[in-house]
């Protein structure tokens, strides 16, 4: 850090990480997870760790508090220093009974999933009060009314009625604002946030993220915040350290991260977020830029290979007079509330209303919306899986039925839930050949498959492995090329580069516009992020609370929004 | 909760009906209690006084009537049977009862009065089976889970293993010869002995410790099947993100474990010691037959023996009360311990 020019100005910061090795211990196998990491964070001081899944960034920031589960965790070398009352201790010497009172009381942590990071069993508000008479003696009656102001000041509406729910009857951003009060509850000098917004949708993590602002300001406390996303702290962070592979690549403000970057791993994250492309050229990978030598030394790739940067896969001229697909008019969908004693609906939620909508023949339809916006459960009726309560869905000019099922094939949002892990990867992929007797022998699926696994770019010595052996991206590829096994003309991708690393996110999205090049399907693409939809799709769709709320191509959405709602997603792109 | 309670009269008639057309719908009882060299005439009139000569459809209707707490009958019926409830009317008199199962084949009492004097020996029984098998049983899991892959969880999971797959009658009778015969001078317990002991001199007192060698016996398998049901469910609930966030509170270990884990690791105990309760309150044939204690299985055991059917219908009717109940009440609970579950 100091060759950057960053020696702190004070004396001692507020969290100082000093050469920090942290090895996992697996059966007397010791594997590591981050090596020599040094980072500091002062008073009222936003520092952000950014980096993929397996960078070591989460391990970083648990290893503060010695919140690692699981595995066994030896902190080889370093030190983590937090100064408290104007004292400095070593957390990684402390005993456990010190440290018990620093967690929740001087350090307050938020974690990624609001879904599971709560306790299901206590309301919001034992919650809160728990965390404050751990560290603090007080009446309950007290306790309580400070939970309250506290779940004020996360701005919650009605704070006296969440105070009383319990997490499962909130929603995400709300039950990522109770954990953030608790983590306030006691004044922390330092915030840790494990990808606090990561799960929440674009708006959500807006004001989130703006109300975490708020607080750091007002009460000057450092943020430690971990993010997968570079542009997400952009903002925010006033220092940002780049992490790859455990190791700490890059650490500097923010302004040079970005204007400046140094390192070629932070320039290839910088390079491969689809919203600065045009529409169908390829994405640059972070291979393009980095070279990893075996001594484990990342180098700069010598040669950026321009040409496939800039090389579009086909012209767009061939768009005109091409024929509808796939029809939707005036299509409602509504869930069965409650039924009467024959199993008789009395009472429904419409949960998509009135959308009328044409896919042409070789295009991407994107559709964008928040979470329960309706946009799934429209997928799912396109499929039919969920039956229509009003309108109809014409494909190729007639009528969905059971036939058509073939046709329309569907990518799911999460890689390591869509496959079965005791199916080897061939076995999945040609699992609906054989659903719909596509080939009559054995060996000829087989030929299919290894074609297929070619096309989405798998070695063919993967057909008898199993998906846990997979990473992420590669799994996806195989969902992929199962969708694509019954030859279908139409693709439904529903969320399927969210839980991606950027990277691996970039390489899905070239994997999808190159085969849509050659096996000519049609597609509609879900996704909550405008900026990967931008990038995709000929046109976009806009759904909020089931109706359309924009429809047009790219650039009709973005130059002339004219619904708010339209305004404020495009906003929330970070 | 009106709809649970619905939903089990219905499995409750099912099961009468079942009953009825094992017990009484398929052969001739008045054969089984006058036996196999009885004349005519006795047989004759057993049926006219049980109503066994009237059709099938009807005995049904009579039985149901018997049953059901509100019921029609005739004056005479009343007295005959010795029906206790409040009626009203004239020569057809409606109205609320206790149920009427009849009388027993061999020794004509009443079949309720023989299950109320066998009951509260298997609830006793049950309690302490219950009671010694969940504190011990969900403190074994917890530990276990808490001490994973040391040396305390291999042996408690191995001795759970044995003890799930040692049937009851082996380990009944096991104990029942050590401890109660073997050890007696020193454990001072006997083989055999139900809840009261009826001596000439002092007449009915109560017996506690004939509990303890049944209550042992019968409280193994649930011991280890709750010790091992426990540790997987603590050991999953320990994954979960909130015992985390827990963590960064600030807790201590213990309140994280049985504030946040445990609560949260309780609901497939909970199913299993209702299943278990359940189970056991039915009467615990085996082992109630094994130390002779006076309870529904043990009464069950015998009247089967002597093919008293009356007895044997009223102790299924009774269990499968015990069911549904259980069910309905367990039922309730999950929704008071889990929110989620409250609609």
């Amino acid at each position: 850090m100091q060759k950057n020019g960053l020696i702190s100005v004070m004396f001692n910061p507020l969290l100082n990480i000093d050469q920090l090795s942290v090895d996992f211990v697996h059966y007397h196998q010791s594997t590591s997870a981050i090596k020599n990491v040094s980072l500091t964070v002062q008073k009222g001081e936003w520092v952000a760790i950014v980096g993929e899944s397996g960078s070591g960034k989460s391990v970083t920031a648990l290893s503060v508090l010695q919140l690692i589960s699981g595995s066994q965790v030896h902190y080889k070398n370093g030190h983590i220093y937090l100064n408290v009352n104007n004292e400095t201790i070593d957390l990684l010497k402390v005993s456990n009974k010190q440290l018990r009172s620093i967690r929740g009381n001087k350090i307050g942590m938020v974690f990624q999933e609001p879904m599971s990071s709560l306790n299901p069993l206590m309301t919001c508000g034992a919650q809160i009060v728990e965390a404050l008479q751990t560290h603090v003696t007080i009446s309950s009656k007290k306790a309580q009314q400070k939970a309250i102001e506290l779940l004020q000041q996360v701005e919650l509406k009605d704070p006296e009625s969440i105070f009383r729910k319990f997490p499962h009857q909130l929603s995400g951003g709300q039950k990522q604002r109770v954990m953030l009060a608790m983590a306030m509850s006691c004044q922390p000098d330092l915030l840790i946030c494990d990808e606090p917004t990561t799960a929440l949708d674009g708006t959500v993590q807006k004001k989130l993220l703006d109300l975490l602002q708020q607080l750091q300001k007002s009460q000057n406390i450092g943020i430690l915040f971990i993010s997968h996303d570079l542009g997400v702290v952009k903002q925010y962070a006033h220092k940002i350290m780049v992490m790859y592979k455990g190791h700490m690549v890059e650490c500097n403000t923010t302004q040079q991260i970005f204007n400046n970057p140094q390192h070629p791993y932070t320039k290839a994250l910088l390079a491969c977020r689809p919203s600065n492309y045009k529409h169908n050229e390829v994405l640059p990978l972070v291979q393009d830029f980095i070279e990893e030598l075996p001594t484990g030394e990342i180098i700069e790739k010598k040669q950026i290979n321009k040409s496939a940067i800039t090389n579009p896969f086909y012209s767009t001229k061939e768009n005109n007079e091409k024929q509808p697909i796939l029809q939707l008019n005036n299509v409602c969908v509504s869930y069965v509330l409650k039924k009467n004693w024959r199993g008789q609906p009395i009472a429904a939620k419409e949960v998509v209303k009135q959308i009328s909508m044409e896919v042409l023949q070789g295009e991407i339809f994107g559709i964008a919306g928040e979470s329960g916006c309706g946009k799934s459960t429209l997928a799912k009726a396109i499929m039919q899986i969920v039956p229509l309560a009003k309108g109809s869905i014409y494909f190729k000019n007639a009528p969905i039925t059971k036939h058509t099922k073939q046709a329309i094939q569907m990518v799911f949002q999460d890689p390591y839930a869509a496959l079965n892990p005791r199916q080897t990867i061939g076995a999945a992929i040609a699992e609906p050949m054989k659903v719909y007797q596509l080939y009559h022998s054995a060996e000829e699926r087989k030929k299919q498959v290894l074609q297929l696994m070619e096309k989405v770019k798998l070695p063919a010595q993967y057909f008898h492995k199993y998906p846990r052996e997979l990473s992420g991206g590669q799994r996806q590829r195989v969902v992929i090329a199962r969708a694509l096994a019954v030859k279908p003309e139409f693709i439904i991708f529903d969320e399927s580069v969210a839980a991606l690393d950027v990277s691996v996110q970039a390489q899905i999205l070239n994997l999808i516009n190159e085969l849509k090049h050659s096996f000519r399907f049609s597609a509609i693409f879900i996704s909550h992020d405008l900026g990967v939809l931008q990038y995709l799709c000929d046109k976009i769709m806009i759904m909020y609370q089931g109706k359309i709320e924009a429809m047009g191509t790219p650039e009709q959405i973005f130059q002339n929004a004219n619904s708010t709602y339209t305004q404020e997603l495009i906003n929330a792109i970070l | 909760m009106l709809k649970k309670i619905l939903y089990g009269l219905v499995v409750l008639l099912g099961v009468i009906t079942v009953v009825f057309i094992l017990f009484q719908g398929l052969g001739d009882p008045a054969q089984l209690i006058t036996g196999q060299n009885a004349d005519k005439t006795t047989i004759q009139n057993i049926r006219k006084e049980l109503s066994l000569d009237e059709p099938k459809w009807k005995q049904f209707l009579f039985y149901v009537n018997d049953v059901s707490p509100v019921s029609i009958y005739t004056a005479n019926a009343i007295q005959q049977k010795q029906i206790k409830g409040l009626f009203v009317g004239n020569h057809l008199k409606v109205g609320v009862k206790w149920p009427y199962l009849g009388r027993s084949y061999q020794t004509k009492k009443q079949v309720t009065a023989i299950l109320m004097q066998a009951l509260p020996n298997t609830v006793v029984l049950t309690i302490a089976a219950m009671l010694l098998a969940a504190v011990i049983g969900i403190g074994l899991g917890i530990l276990a889970a808490v001490y994973k892959g040391t040396w305390f969880d291999t042996s408690t999971l191995f001795t759970s293993i044995l003890g799930i797959s040692v049937p009851s009658f082996f380990t009944g009778i096991v104990i029942a010869y050590v401890f109660g015969f073997v050890l007696s001078k020193y454990t001072g317990l006997h083989m055999l002995g139900s809840l009261y002991e009826v001596t000439p001199f002092n007449g009915k007192t109560l017996a506690l410790k004939n509990l303890i060698l049944p209550a042992l016996t019968l409280g193994i398998r649930p011991l280890a099947i709750f010790a091992q049901l426990t540790r997987s469910s603590m050991l999953n609930e320990l994954q979960q993100d909130y015992i985390r966030t827990a963590y960064a509170k600030g807790l201590s270990r213990t309140k994280v474990l049985f504030s946040h884990a445990l609560k949260n690791a309780f609901n497939p105990i909970l199913t299993a010691i209702t299943g278990w309760f359940a189970e056991l309150l039915a009467g615990a044939f085996f082992v109630e037959f094994i130390f002779g204690w006076n309870g529904i299985g043990k009464v069950t055991v015998d009247a089967l023996e002597q093919l008293d059917f009356p007895v044997v219908m009223g102790s299924v009717l009774l269990t499968s009360c015990f069911f549904i109940v259980v069910n309905i009440l367990s039922d309730s609970l999950y929704a008071y311990l889990d929110p989620r579950l409250q609609h």
